[in-house]
C-alpha cells in the first residue's frame, strides 16, 4: 500500500513538472532544456531555508518557487534578447553550470547531497497526507495553466508563436510575455522541487541531470505538447513504465542507461510517428512547438 | 508649413545593410486625412521605409516623428502603441487562429496581456474583450466579411486574407496606417471593398501610406505620391505628374 | 602570485602556451565540425555529441577488443561518425525539413538523439573513463627549453593537414563552392540547380572526419566517458558563438583562445571550479557577443551579381522582411 501511495506522490510531482514544462516549451514555444535545474532551485532553496533558518515548510516551498522564478527571469533576459535560438544553448549551459556549483559548494552538501531536511508531517498518515497535498498541487497547476492558456492571454501566446513580428507590431510586448510564461513555468517547477525535498527529506545533484530533462521532455512529447492533458498522461505513463523495470533488479549501472534509452527512444519515435502526442489530435492543425509554429524561418536561422 | 503637425514626419532617414542602401536621406510627411502613394521599382526601399517607420528596423541616422513626438528610438511594440498600424506584404496573419481571434488580438489596449490583470481583474478584462468583439464585428461587416468571423484565416480565399490583414490593422486603430501592397493578388469585389475602406479611413482623419505596384489603384486613391529608387526619393508630386516624367517611367517600367 | 612568477620565467610561460594551444587542437577539430554544420545547415547539431561518442568507442573497440591496427580503428571511427551523421541527415533532419518543422523540433531531435546514443554507449562500455591506448605516455623532446611530446607533434600535423584540406576543398573544389552557396542562401542555390540536400550530406561526412580526428587526439591522450562529448559540444557551441556564426575558421581560433584561457586559469582558480569556467564563458558569449566578436563589420559586397543576402547582423525575423524591399 505504502508503495502505491509513494508512486502516487511521485506521479503528482511529475505532473506538476511536466505541465509546467509544457507551459514553457509547448505553449510558450520557449526551447529550454533546463527545467530540472529550476526544480533543483526549488528543492535546494526550500531545504536550505528550513535547515539553516528554520523557515516553516510551507513558506520554504513558496520561497523555493520564487527563487526558481527569479533565476529563470535572469536566464530568459540574458538569452532571449537576440533570438530564441540562444535560449536552448544558454539553458543547457545554465543547467550544467549550476549543477557544478551545487556539486562544489559545501553548504549545498556537495555531490553527496543534503540529507538533514527536517520532517514536517510525521506518523502513520505521513504518506497519505503528502499524497493529498501533492495531488492538490498537481490539480491546481493543471487548472492554473489551462486558465492561462485560454482566453486573452492564451490568444496572445498563440499569436506570438504564429507570427512574432506581426504580433509585436500590433503593440504587444512579446518579450514580456515570454519572460512571464517562462517565470511561471519555472516557478511552478521550483514548487515541485520544494514538495519533493520535504517528502523525501533528501536531495542530491544527480536528480537534476540531463537524464531528468530527457524524462520530463518525454512526458510532454509523448502526452502531447501544447495540450492540457498531454503532460498528465505522459507523467503517469512514464512513472509507471520504469516501475516495471525496477522489478527486474538490474544493477544501477545498467538501470540508468536503460531508463535513458527508453525515454529517448520514446521521444524519437513520437517525434517522427506521432508528433502531436497521445492526447493531441493526429493530422489536425499543427500543434504548438512541435511543428512549424515556432519558427517562421524553419530550419534556417 | 501651417496648420497642425503632420501625423508622420520622416527627417533625413538613412539605413544601409552592408553595401545595400535602403534609405538615403529620406524626407516624408503625411498629413491627417491624406493618402500618400509610394511607388518605385523592386528594391527601391519602399518596404524598408515601412519597416523603419513602424520600428521593425532601426535607422542608422535621421528622425521619425509621430503626431509631433520623436519616436526614432522606440522599440517596435511601443511604436504601435504610439499609433502606427500596418499591414504586411505577405500578410503575416496568425495562421492557427480564426478570423475573429486575429482581430481580437489587435487592439492597442489589451488588458488580457498582463497576467496579473487576467487573474485578478477579470471584470475589466471581460469588458475589454466584449468591446473588442463588437468592434471587430463592425469592421468585418464594413469589409463584407461578417460571415467569415469563425473561419480559420488560412481557409479564406487569398483576397479575403488580404482584407483580414487590413481589418487587423484597423482594429489596431493607429493614427497612421501603412499598407504594404494591399492590392497584390486581389481582384473583383475585394478590390472595390479595399478601395472604399481605405478612402473611408482617410476621411475619418487617419493618415494613410500605400505601397502599391498597381498604378491605377494609386491614381484613384492618392492625391500625392512619392517615387523611390535605390533608397532615395527621386520625386514627389501628383500621380499624373510622376507618370509623365520620362526618367521615372523608364526606371519603373523600363527593365 | 603565480602569474608574476611566470612572467619572470619565459620558458615556463612558453611551455604553458605551447601545451595549452596544442591541447586545444582536438577541440579545434570538433569545433570546425560543429561550426561548419551550423554554417551550412543552420542547425546547432547537438547530435554531434553522440557521433563523437560513436567515433571514440568504435576506435576503442577496434584497438582494445579486436586488437586490430590503428588504420582500421581510424576507418571504423570515420565510418561510425560520418555514417551516423549521414543517417541522421537522411532519416531524421530531411524528414523534419520536409515537414517544415520548427526550430524547437530540430533542437529536441538532435539533443535527444545524442542522449540516446550516449545512453547506449554507457550501457555497452560502462561509465568508467577509457583511453584508446593502454599507455597514454608519449616520448618527449626538449626544443628550446620547451618539452614537446610526439603526441603534440602529431596533433599539430593532423590539425594542419585537415584544416588546409578543408580550406582548399571549400575554396577550390566545385562541390565546396556549392556548399558555400547553399550556406549563403539554400533557396537561391536550389534555383541554380545546386542540391541543398546533397550539400548537407557532404557536410555530414566531412564533419564525421573532423569528429573522428578530434576524438582520436583526445582519446590517445586522456580518459573519456560517454558523457564527455556533451562538454565538447558545449565548448564548440561557445567557440562558434564567439567566432561569429558562419565563420568556421574564426570559430576554430576562438576554440584555441578558450583553451588557452582555461589552461592559464589553472594557476588562479582551483581545479574543481575549472569546468564551471566553460559555462561562464557561455554566458559571457551570449550576453556580450551574441553576434560573435567582429573585427570588420561593414564590408562592401563586391560582386554586383551577388544576391542581396539577408543582412547578417539582423535577427532572423527582421531580416526576413528587410530582404523583401
Amino acid at each position: 500500500m505504502e508503495y502505491i501511495l509513494n508512486i502516487g506522490v511521485q506521479v503528482a510531482i511529475f505532473i506538476i513538472l511536466a505541465s509546467s514544462y509544457n507551459l514553457v516549451i509547448g505553449y510558450g514555444g520557449l526551447a529550454s532544456v533546463a527545467h530540472p535545474i529550476f526544480y533543483a532551485f526549488g528543492a535546494y532553496g526550500a531545504s536550505l531555508l528550513s535547515i539553516h533558518f528554520g523557515v516553516p515548510a510551507v513558506l520554504a516551498v513558496v520561497a523555493g518557487g520564487l527563487i526558481a522564478a527569479l533565476a529563470s527571469v535572469a536566464l530568459a533576459l540574458s538569452s532571449l534578447r537576440v533570438s530564441g535560438d540562444y535560449l536552448l544553448i544558454a539553458s543547457l549551459g545554465f543547467q550544467l553550470g549550476f549543477l557544478q556549483v551545487i556539486r562544489n559548494f559545501d553548504f549545498t552538501g556537495g555531490a553527496g547531497g543534503l540529507s538533514t531536511i527536517p520532517s514536517t508531517i510525521t506518523g502513520a498518515y505521513r504518506t497519505p497526507a503528502f499524497l493529498a497535498l501533492t495531488v492538490s498541487c498537481a490539480i491546481a497547476t493543471v487548472w492554473l495553466i489551462s486558465r492561462i492558456v485560454q482566453g486573452p492571454y492564451g490568444r496572445a501566446i498563440t499569436a506570438m508563436r504564429d507570427e512574432e513580428l506581426a504580433f509585436t507590431a500590433l503593440g504587444r510586448n512579446a518579450m514580456s510575455i515570454k519572460v512571464v510564461v517562462f517565470a511561471i513555468g519555472c516557478g511552478i517547477a521550483g514548487i515541485a522541487g520544494g514538495l519533493y525535498a520535504f517528502y523525501y527529506q533528501y536531495v542530491s545533484p544527480d536528480q537534476y541531470e540531463v537524464l531528468q530533462s530527457a524524462a520530463i521532455l518525454t512526458m510532454v512529447v509523448l502526452g502531447g505538447m501544447g495540450t492540457t492533458w498531454g503532460p498528465v498522461v505522459g507523467a503517469i505513463l512514464l512513472i509507471a513504465v520504469p516501475q516495471a523495470i525496477t522489478f527486474l533488479n538490474l544493477p544501477p549501472s545498467v538501470m540508468a542507461p536503460v531508463q535513458g534509452i527508453i525515454f529517448t527512444s520514446l521521444v524519437l519515435l513520437f517525434l517522427f510517428l506521432r508528433p502531436s502526442g497521445l492526447v493531441g489530435g493526429s493530422g489536425s492543425k499543427p500543434k504548438v512547438g512541435s511543428e512549424s509554429a515556432t519558427g517562421a524561418t524553419g530550419a534556417k536561422t | 508649413m501651417s496648420g497642425p503637425a503632420p501625423i508622420l514626419k520622416v527627417d533625413k532617414l538613412c539605413k544601409a545593410f552592408g553595401g545595400i542602401v535602403v534609405a538615403d536621406n529620406v524626407d516624408v510627411t503625411i498629413d491627417r486625412g491624406e493618402i500618400l502613394g509610394l511607388i518605385g521599382p523592386n528594391g527601391a526601399g519602399k518596404t524598408s521605409l515601412f519597416n523603419l517607420v513602424s520600428g521593425v528596423l532601426k535607422p542608422d541616422s535621421g528622425a521619425i516623428y509621430l503626431d509631433g513626438a520623436l519616436v526614432t528610438g522606440d522599440p517596435l511594440y511601443r511604436r504601435a502603441r504610439s499609433g502606427v498600424a500596418r499591414t504586411w506584404q505577405n500578410m503575416m496573419l496568425f495562421k492557427t487562429m480564426s478570423v475573429m481571434e486575429n482581430l481580437l488580438i489587435a487592439p492597442r489596449d489589451y488588458p488580457g496581456e498582463k497576467i496579473g490583470r487576467l487573474l485578478l481583474m477579470t471584470g475589466r478584462v471581460r469588458a475589454a474583450e466584449q468591446a473588442a468583439k463588437a468592434r471587430a464585428l463592425g469592421i468585418l461587416d464594413r469589409l463584407e466579411l461578417g460571415r467569415a468571423a469563425d473561419a480559420n484565416v488560412t481557409d479564406l480565399p487569398f483576397g479575403h486574407q488580404k482584407l483580414i490583414g487590413l481589418a487587423r490593422a484597423l482594429m489596431n486603430d493607429g493614427s497612421l496606417l501603412l499598407l504594404d501592397e494591399p492590392m497584390a493578388g486581389v481582384e473583383g469585389a475585394a478590390y472595390e471593398t479595399m478601395q472604399r475602406v481605405v478612402r473611408e479611413e482617410a476621411a475619418s482623419g487617419r493618415a494613410v501610406c500605400v505601397v502599391e505596384h498597381n498604378v491605377s489603384f494609386i491614381k484613384d486613391l492618392c492625391t500625392r505620391a512619392v517615387f523611390m529608387a535605390q533608397g532615395r526619393i527621386l520625386e514627389t508630386g501628383s500621380v499624373d505628374d510622376l507618370l509623365k516624367s520620362k526618367v521615372l517611367t523608364d526606371l519603373y517600367f523600363g527593365v | 602570485m603565480l602569474i608574476d612568477l611566470l612572467l619572470n620565467n619565459p620558458v615556463v610561460l612558453l611551455q604553458i602556451l605551447w601545451t595549452g594551444a596544442v591541447t586545444s587542437l582536438s577541440l579545434v577539430l570538433l569545433t570546425v565540425a560543429f561550426a561548419l554544420t551550423q554554417k551550412v545547415t543552420g542547425l546547432w547539431n547537438f547530435a554531434q555529441a553522440g557521433f563523437m561518442g560513436l567515433a571514440f568507442y568504435a576506435m576503442y573497440f577496434v584497438l582494445n577488443n579486436l586488437d586490430w591496427p590503428l588504420p582500421v580503428a581510424v576507418a571504423a571511427g570515420v565510418i561510425a561518425a560520418s555514417g551516423a551523421g549521414l543517417l541522421t541527415e537522411i532519416f531524421g533532419l530531411d524528414v523534419l525539413r520536409a515537414r517544415k518543422s520548427g526550430n524547437l523540433t530540430f533542437f529536441i531531435f538532435t539533443l535527444i538523439l545524442s542522449e540516446f546514443i550516449i545512453y547506449w554507449l554507457a550501457l555497452l562500455f560502462g561509465t568508467e573513463p577509457q583511453t584508446l591506448y593502454k599507455s597514454i605516455l608519449s616520448p618527449v623532446q626538449i626544443i628550446g627549453g620547451v618539452a614537446v611530446s610526439n603526441w603534440e607533434l602529431q596533433a599539430v600535423a593532423i590539425t594542419a593537414v585537415m584544416l588546409t584540406a578543408l580550406w582548399a576543398y571549400l575554396n577550390w573544389s566545385k562541390q565546396g563552392q556549392f556548399i558555400i552557396a547553399v550556406s549563403d542562401n539554400a533557396k537561391l542555390a536550389e534555383l541554380y540547380g545546386i542540391s541543398s540536400k546533397r550539400a548537407y550530406r557532404v557536410v555530414a561526412v566531412i564533419a564525421g572526419m573532423f569528429i573522428c580526428a578530434g576524438m582520436f587526439l583526445i582519446g590517445s591522450r586522456g580518459g573519456l566517458t560517454p558523457n564527455s562529448p556533451m562538454e565538447f559540444v558545449l565548448t564548440a557551441t561557445i567557440a562558434t558563438l564567439l567566432g561569429g556564426m558562419g565563420r568556421v575558421f574564426a570559430a576554430a581560433v576562438a576554440a584555441v583562445v578558450l583553451a588557452l584561457i582555461q589552461s592559464f586559469s589553472v594557476l588562479e582558480i582551483p581545479a574543481r571550479w575549472q569546468s564551471l569556467l566553460l559555462y561562464v564563458f557561455l554566458f559571457v558569449a551570449i550576453v556580450l557577443f551574441p553576434q560573435g566578436i567582429s573585427f570588420k563589420r561593414r564590408r562592401r559586397i563586391e560582386k554586383p551579381s551577388a544576391p542581396p543576402a539577408e543582412p547578417a547582423s539582423q535577427p532572423a525575423a527582421t531580416a526576413d522582411t528587410a530582404a523583401k524591399v
